[in-house]
C-alpha cells in the first residue's frame, strides 16, 4: 500500500484482511465440532444414571433415610463417603491451575482447562450430597446464618458450619476461576462460530477483544485468583477432614487428618485428570497438545502424593499403637482385620503399593497402564473414605453399640448417579467450550516463534 | 481523524511500534493480542493494573465481615457450647479466612470487569478475528495528515500489513 494522500483517506477504508486461521485454533476448536455416535451413547448413559439417581432420591425423600439403610450406629455412610470423594477429586483442578501457575510450571497449560472444568463439576456433584444425606433436606437452609423469627443463629464452632463456608467459597472461586480463564477462549470461539453458538459465545465472551487493558486486568486477576485459591484449596480439604477429626471417635480424632486429606485429595484428583484426559486426548487426537510429557509429570505428582498417603496410613497405625489407648488400637486393628478388611486392603494396595510402579519411567509414559492405574486409584480413594468413615462409626468406644454397615441399593444407585451427573456436565462442556486453554497454548507457540525469529537474526 | 491498523506477527515488533508511536506523541493507541504478552500491554499501559486494589479491598472486607458476623451472632443469642467463650477466635478464624478468600476473589473478578471494561456491547470495527488467531494489531487514531508518517513507522517495525479503518 502506498501512503495514501490525505484527501482520499475515507475512500481507502476497508476491513482488515483475513489470512487462514491459525493451526492451534483449528485443532482445538475441532474438538467442539460435531459429535460421534460414541459421544451420544456416553451422554445417554450418563443421563440415564443421573436420572436414575434422581428417581431414587425422590423415593428417599418420600420414605426417609431408612431406605438407604441409615440406622444406629452408622448415620454417615456412602453419601458422606461419596461427598468426600468428589471434594477430593475437585482439588486437582485448583492445584493445577493455581499452584502450578504460581510456580510457573508451564506444562500445566495443556491440562489446566480440563482440570478446572473437572473441579467445578466435582464440587457441584459433591455439594448435592450435603442435601442428599440429611433426613429433611427441605430444611438444609438451616445451615446458613440468616435472620429468622426465632432469633437463632448458627453455631460457628461446629466443623459442619466451617464446611458450609469452605465448600461454598470453593465452589464460587472455582467457577470464577474457570470462567475468567475461559473468557479469551470463548471470544476465539465467538469469532468463528455461527448460529445459536455465536449468540451464546457473544454473550459469554462479554465483548472480549484482547486489548491491552483487558489482558492487563486479566493477567492480574488470574494471578490474584491463583494466590487466593492456593490457600483455599489447602483449607477446603482440611476443613472437610475436621468434620471427622474434631469428633471424639476412635480413628477420627487425629491431628494428621488435615495434611493427610489434602494429600489424598490431590492424589485422587490427579488420578481423575488422567482418567478423563487420556480418553479425551485419544478420541480428539490432541496428541500434539497433551503429550506424554504431561502425563509423565502428572504421574510424578501421583507418585509423590501416594507416598505421602502411605506415610499417613503408616503414621495412623503407629500412633494408635504408640498411644496405648485401647479404643484407638482396637479401631485400627479391626480396620485391617475386622469386618471391613477388604476395603482397607483395597485402599492400601491401590493407593500406596500399585502407584510405586511409577518409579519406572517406562510405566510413567505407558498411557494404557496409566489409565488403568488412575481408575484403580479412584477406586482406592473411594474406599479410603469408606474405611475412615464407616469402620470408625461402626466401632466406637462401647462394644455394645457396635453394628455393621452394608451399603444399600439406594446408596449405590445415587453413587452411580453422581458419576452420571459429573460425566453429563463434563461431556456437555467438551462440546461447548475448549477443553485445552487455546490462548495459553498460543502464548507458548508465539513465544517459540519469537525466539525462532531472534535465533535467525 | 483516521485510524490505522498495523498487523504484526510477533509481540516484540508490536511493542516496539507502540513505544515509537508514543515517543512521537501519538497517545490514542490500542493493541489487540491473541494471548497475554506483557511487553505489548505494558507499552500501552505502563502502570500495573488496579485490579490489585480490588483484591485488597475484597480481602479486607472479607476478614472484617467474617469476624464481625461470627462474634456478633454468637453474642446476639448466647448459647454456651462446650464451655467455650462466646467470642471464640480460633473457630471464627476459619470463617473469616473463607470469607477473605470469597470476597477477595469476587472483587478480583469485578476488578477485571471494571478495569478491563467488560462487558463491551460494541466491538471496535478495527478488531478482527485474526487477532484471536495469531496476529497482533496496533490501532492508532491520528489526524489525516499524519497517516503517511504512521504508515511508514508501522512498516519500519515489520508490520506485515497496514490498513485504514473507520474512526
Amino acid at each position: 500500500m502506498t501512503p495514501p494522500r490525505t484527501d482520499t483517506v475515507a475512500g481507502m477504508i476497508r476491513p482488515v484482511p483475513m489470512p487462514p486461521d491459525s493451526q492451534v485454533n483449528r485443532d482445538l476448536l475441532a474438538v467442539m465440532k460435531g459429535a460421534s455416535s460414541g459421544y451420544w451413547f456416553l451422554l445417554a448413559l450418563s443421563l440415564f444414571f443421573m436420572h436414575l439417581a434422581g428417581g431414587i432420591w425422590v423415593y428417599q425423600v418420600y420414605w426417609g433415610l431408612g431406605i438407604a439403610g441409615y440406622a444406629h450406629p452408622v448415620f454417615w455412610g456412602v453419601y458422606i463417603v461419596t461427598f468426600v470423594f468428589w471434594i477430593g477429586i475437585a482439588h486437582a483442578g485448583t492445584l493445577i491451575s493455581a499452584i502450578l501457575f504460581l510456580f510457573r510450571a508451564k506444562w500445566r497449560n495443556a491440562i489446566n482447562r480440563g482440570a478446572e472444568a473437572m473441579t467445578v463439576f466435582a464440587v457441584l456433584t459433591a455439594a448435592q450430597f450435603l442435601g442428599i444425606h440429611v433426613g429433611r433436606m427441605w430444611k438444609s437452609y438451616f445451615i446458613l446464618p440468616y435472620p429468622n423469627q426465632r432469633g437463632l443463629w448458627v453455631n460457628f464452632k461446629s466443623p459442619l458450619l466451617w464446611d458450609t463456608f469452605a465448600i461454598s467459597t470453593y465452589a464460587t472461586i472455582s467457577i470464577l476461576f474457570l470462567y475468567v480463564g475461559l473468557i479469551p477462549d470463548i471470544a476465539i470461539a465467538r469469532d468463528r462460530a455461527t448460529g445459536w453458538k455465536k449468540v451464546l459465545y457473544t454473550i459469554l465472551s462479554l465483548g472480549w477483544v484482547g486489548s491491552s487493558n483487558q489482558w492487563k486486568a486479566h493477567n492480574r486477576s488470574v494471578l490474584h485468583l491463583s494466590g487466593l485459591a492456593t490457600p483455599l484449596v489447602l483449607s477446603v480439604h482440611s476443613v472437610v477432614s475436621w468434620d471427622f477429626a474434631m469428633a471424639l471417635v476412635p480413628g477420627w480424632h487425629t491431628t494428621i487428618f488435615a495434611p493427610y486429606f489434602v494429600a489424598g485429595a490431590i492424589f485422587s484428583g490427579f488420578a481423575m485428570v488422567l482418567t478423563l484426559m487420556i480418553p479425551v486426548r485419544r478420541i480428539f487426537g490432541l496428541e500434539a497438545y497433551i503429550t506424554d510429557y504431561h502425563f509423565e509429570n502428572m504421574s510424578r505428582f501421583i507418585l509423590l502424593t501416594s507416598i505421602i498417603c502411605g506415610y499417613a496410613y503408616a503414621a495412623e497405625y503407629f500412633i494408635s499403637w504408640y498411644s496405648g489407648v485401647e479404643p484407638e488400637q482396637t479401631a485400627f486393628w479391626l480396620r485391617a482385620f475386622g469386618p471391613y478388611w477388604i476395603s482397607t486392603w483395597v485402599m492400601i494396595i491401590f493407593n500406596t503399593i500399585l502407584p510405586q510402579l511409577l518409579w519406572f519411567k517406562k510405566l510413567r509414559v505407558n498411557v494404557p497402564f496409566l489409565f488403568v492405574l488412575s481408575v484403580c486409584i479412584n477406586i482406592g480413594m473411594w474406599f479410603e473414605r469408606y474405611v475412615i468413615i464407616v469402620s470408625a462409626l461402626s466401632r466406637e468406644y462401647n462394644p455394645a453399640t457396635w453394628g455393621e454397615f452394608i451399603p444399600s441399593w439406594p446408596e449405590m444407585g445415587i453413587l452411580a448417579g453422581s458419576f452420571g451427573f459429573f460425566c453429563t456436565f463434563f461431556l456437555i462442556f467438551l462440546k461447548l467450550f475448549p477443553i485445552v486453554a487455546i490462548a495459553e497454548m498460543k502464548e507458548i507457540a508465539i513465544h517459540e516463534k519469537a525466539h525462532g525469529a531472534q535465533g535467525a537474526d | 481523524m483516521a485510524r490505522l491498523v498495523g498487523i504484526f506477527e510477533l509481540p516484540g515488533q508490536a511493542a516496539a511500534a507502540v513505544v515509537q508511536l508514543r515517543g512521537r506523541g501519538y497517545t490514542d493507541i490500542e493493541t489487540y493480542s491473541p494471548a497475554p504478552f506483557t511487553e505489548v500491554d505494558d507499552a500501552v499501559h505502563p502502570k500495573p493494573s488496579r485490579v490489585r486494589l480490588m483484591t485488597l479491598i475484597g480481602g479486607l472486607v472479607g476478614v472484617v465481615t467474617g469476624y464481625a458476623m461470627t462474634i456478633w451472632m454468637a453474642n446476639n443469642w448466647q448459647i454456651m457450647v462446650g464451655g467455650k467463650p462466646f467470642s471464640s477466635i480460633p473457630p471464627y478464624t476459619i470463617i473469616a479466612f473463607e470469607l477473605t478468600i470469597l470476597f477477595g476473589g469476587v472483587l478480583t473478578v469485578l476488578g477485571l470487569f471494571l478495569f478491563g471494561k467488560l462487558p463491551k456491547f460494541k466491538i471496535d470495527p478495527a478488531y478482527s478475528s485474526r487477532f484471536s488467531a495469531e496476529d497482533f494489531g496496533v490501532v492508532v487514531r491520528c489526524r489525516e495528515q499524519d497517516v503517511a508518517e504512521i504508515d511508514a513507522l508501522l512498516r519500519e517495525n515489520d508490520a506485515t500489513e497496514v490498513t485504514l479503518v473507520e474512526s
